[in-house]
C-alpha cells in the first residue's frame, strides 16, 4: 500500500481508529445493546476516563496495576485511565448516590484501557464495554436476571446460539477447604483451577481438584459436586445453581447455560454467582458478569450488586467471522443541493439528509456525483432559478472499491 | 497447493507438532484412535477417515493457533509455553519429549563449580522470555543476546559468558567443552486446548483427553 506523499505517522499500539463504516457497525451493535438495557429499564450514566489511581486500585487490589495506564498529572497526583466500570460506578454510587432508592439498574456503554504487553485481536489496548450494575440487590433473582439479560443481548445482535456457563465463586473456595489446602497454597490452586492448568493442579496430589476442574454439565455436574463440597456456603452455590439452570430451562435455554465449575473470572472482587457466554468458534468469551458483594463496601457503602458486560469489539469480530455485517452501510442522503444556502435550509427543515456540492457543477458532474452516492434527487439553485433533475437509472450504484475498504478511506 | 478441508461442526483439529516432537505426538494419538499418518511429507493438514483435522506445524507456532482457535487442542513442548505465554489450557502432561532448560557456560570458565560470574554478563539464547525472567528473579543485570541457532557456539567465540537451551542427552554440550551451570527447569509434551473450545466441544475433547492421558508414558 502506497500512499504518496504519506508522512509515516503512527498510531500507538493496541488501539485503532474506525472509519465511518466501520464506526457505523460498532454503532449499531452499542444501540442494539442499548435497546436491551432499556427494556430491562437500565437508565445509562457516564463517568470519567481518568480516575484517581488509589480509586482504582481500591476497587481493584493493587497487583491489578500492571494492567492500568496510570500516570501523575503536574501535582504528582496519581491517575490512571480506567480498565473497566464496575468500579468506576461503585465509587459514584457510593458517593453521591447513597441516597437513592434501591435496587439501581444502571448501564454504561463505554471505552476502557487496558495494559497489555502484547496487545492482540480480543486484547486491545482500546475496548469497549458495554454492560450494566444492578446495585443493592441481593440473591438468585438478581443473578438470573443479568444472566438472562445476557443471553438477550447476544440474541439481540444475531449471536442466537451463544453458550453461557454458570459458575459460583464460593464453590472452588468449598472445594479448596474441602481438600484440606488453604493459604499460599489454596491461592495457587485456585489461579491454576482458572487457567485450568490441570498438569499444574495434579502436583498437589488431590485428585479431587483435577475432577473438579474438568467438570462441566448440567444438573448432573451439580449432584457430583455435592459429595465434595463440605461449607455450607459452597452448598448453598450449588442449590443456586440449581435453582438457576431450572429457571433458564423454562426460558427455552436448556442448551445454551451450562456449568462449569472452573469459570473463574479475572477481577478478584467476584464473591458469588459468575457467567461467561461465548460461541464456539471464536476462541475467547463474548460477555461476562457476576456477583461482586464485596466491592461496594470496600468504598463504605454496604449493598450487595452484580452485574455483567460485553466486548462489543469481541461482538464485532464474532459477528464478522460468521460473515454478518460484513456489507457496507452506506450513509443515507436524500438530496444534492447546489448553488443555494436557502434550499439546503429548507430541504434540511423538511427533514431530508441534504449534501452540498460545488455551484459551478455541470448537470452531467452532479448527476455523476449523486449516483456515486446514491442520491435520488438534484436540485440546482443558480441565478435565481431553482431546476430539479432526477436522477437516471445507474442509482445506488457505488464505484467498485480497487482494495479493501479497511485499508484506506476512499 | 491443497485447500485446507473444511473443519466439521462436531470434528475436532488437532495441532500436531513436526520435528522432534513428531513421532511420539503421532504413536500417542493413534494410541487415542486417531489415524495419524507415518509420513506426513509436505503436508500442512490432513482429514482423517473419522472427521478429525490435523494441522501439522513448526512446535512454536502451536500454541497460536490453539489459543486463536484455528486448533481446538495441540500438542506442545512445555518449552513452547513458557516462551510463548499464550492464553492456553494444560491438561495433560504426556511425558514424551523430556528435556532441559539450563544455563550453560565453557568448562575451562569454572562458573558451574562458583567462579564468580562476569560483571557484563552476556548471555546468548534462543530463549529469550525463559532467560529473561530467570536472571530478573536472581537480580542478575544481563546482556541477552537473542540467537537462533547454534547457541553453543556463541560462549566458544566470545559472543556470550553463558548460554540458556534445550538439553535432551548433554551431547551437544560435550562435544563443545560446554558444562550445566544450572538447571532452570524440566521440560516434556503437553495435550493444550483452547479455553473456550473446550467448553464447546466438552464431549469430544474430554474423551480425547482420558484417552492420551490413560496411555502409560
Amino acid at each position: 500500500m502506497r500512499r504518496d506523499g504519506a508522512i509515516p505517522v503512527r498510531l500507538p499500539a493496541g488501539v485503532r481508529d474506525w472509519l465511518p463504516h466501520e464506526l457505523a457497525r460498532k454503532r449499531e451493535i452499542e444501540q442494539q445493546m442499548r435497546a436491551v438495557f432499556g427494556r430491562w429499564a437500565y437508565e445509562e450514566l457516564q463517568t470519567p476516563i481518568i480516575e484517581r489511581l488509589d480509586v482504582l486500585e481500591r476497587g481493584l487490589g493493587e497487583e491489578t496495576t500492571e494492567l492500568l495506564f496510570h500516570f501523575n498529572d503536574r501535582r504528582s497526583t496519581a491517575l490512571a485511565l480506567r480498565p473497566e466500570m464496575t468500579t468506576p460506578v461503585a465509587r459514584l454510587v457510593s458517593t453521591r448516590m447513597r441516597e437513592a432508592p434501591l435496587p439501581l439498574r444502571l448501564a454504561y456503554v463505554a471505552p476502557v484501557f487496558r495494559y497489555y504487553e502484547q496487545p492482540q485481536e480480543g486484547r486491545m489496548r482500546e475496548l469497549t464495554q458495554a454492560g450494566v450494575e444492578l446495585i443493592g440487590a441481593a440473591g438468585i433473582d438478581a443473578d438470573a436476571e443479568t444472566l438472562f439479560m445476557a443471553i438477550e443481548g447476544l440474541d439481540e445482535i444475531g449471536l442466537r446460539d451463544a453458550q453461557f456457563d454458570i459458575n459460583d465463586a464460593r464453590i472452588v473456595d468449598g472445594i479448596l477447604e474441602g481438600a484440606g489446602l488453604d493459604g499460599d497454597a489454596a491461592r495457587e490452586a485456585k489461579e491454576l483451577i482458572k487457567i485450568r492448568n490441570l498438569v499444574g493442579l495434579r502436583k498437589f496430589d488431590r485428585p479431587v481438584l483435577v475432577e473438579f476442574a474438568q467438570r462441566r454439565g448440567r444438573h448432573d455436574a451439580i449432584e457430583s459436586a455435592r459429595a465434595i463440597c463440605r461449607t455450607p456456603e459452597s452448598r448453598a452455590a450449588l442449590d443456586e445453581l440449581h435453582v438457576m439452570l431450572d429457571r433458564a430451562d423454562s426460558l427455552g435455554y436448556k442448551n445454551r447455560v451450562s456449568v462449569d465449575f472452573a469459570l473463574l473470572r479475572d477481577l478478584d472482587y467476584y464473591t458469588g454467582f459468575l457467567f461467561e457466554g461465548y460461541v464456539g468458534e471464536i476462541g475467547f468469551s463474548l460477555c461476562g458478569g457476576g456477583r461482586y458483594d464485596s466491592l461496594l463496601p470496600r468504598f463504605g457503602f454496604d449493598v450487595p450488586a452484580v452485574g455483567w458486560t460485553a466486548g462489543v469489539e469481541r461482538l464485532l469480530i464474532a459477528l464478522e467471522r460468521r460473515g454478518k455485517h460484513a456489507r457496507r452501510r452506506r450513509h443515507r442522503i436524500d438530496v444534492l443541493v447546489a448553488g443555494s444556502d436557502v434550499v439546503a435550509a429548507r430541504e434540511r427543515s423538511a427533514g431530508n439528509v441534504v449534501r452540498y456540492a460545488g455551484s459551478r457543477l455541470s448537470d452531467e458532474a452532479l448527476l455523476e456525483e449523486a449516483r456515486a452516492y446514491g442520491i435520488p434527487r438534484v436540485v440546482i439553485a443558480v441565478n435565481g432559478t431553482v431546476r430539479e433533475l432526477r436522477v437516471g437509472p445507474r442509482v445506488g450504484d457505488l464505484p467498485v472499491p480497487r482494495t479493501p475498504s479497511n485499508w484506506d478511506a476512499r | 497447493m491443497s485447500k485446507p478441508p473444511e473443519p466439521q461442526a462436531d470434528g475436532l483439529t488437532i495441532a500436531v507438532p513436526k520435528g522432534a516432537l513428531f513421532r511420539d505426538a503421532a504413536e500417542r494419538l493413534r494410541a487415542a484412535g486417531i489415524d495419524v499418518p507415518d509420513d506426513v511429507g509436505r503436508k500442512l493438514t490432513v482429514r482423517t477417515p473419522d472427521g478429525t483435522t490435523l494441522l501439522f506445524l513448526r512446535p512454536t507456532d502451536v500454541p497460536a493457533y490453539v489459543e486463536f482457535g484455528s486448533a481446538d487442542c495441540g500438542i506442545v513442548g512445555k518449552d513452547v509455553l513458557w516462551e510463548t505465554d499464550r492464553n492456553v489450557a494444560e491438561l495433560a502432561d504426556l511425558g514424551f519429549g523430556y528435556c532441559r532448560l539450563v544455563v550453560a557456560g565453557r568448562r575451562i570458565d569454572r562458573y558451574h563449580e562458583g567462579a564468580p560470574l562476569p560483571t557484563f554478563l552476556r548471555v546468548a539464547t534462543k530463549f529469550t522470555r525463559s532467560a529473561e525472567s530467570f536472571f530478573a528473579e536472581r537480580d542478575l543485570p544481563v546482556e541477552l543476546i537473542p540467537l537462533h541457532g547454534s547457541v553453543e557456539l556463541s560462549p566458544l567465540v566470545g559472543l556470550a559468558d553463558l548460554i540458556v537451551d534445550l538439553v535432551a542427552t548433554g551431547t551437544t554440550l560435550r562435544e563443545h567443552d560446554l558444562v550445566v551451570v544450572e538447571e532452570i527447569a524440566e521440560s516434556t509434551a503437553r495435550f493444550v486446548v483452547n479455553p473456550v473450545r473446550f467448553r464447546a466441544k466438552y464431549d469430544a475433547l474430554t474423551v480425547l483427553l482420558d484417552r492420551l492421558a490413560s496411555v502409560p508414558a
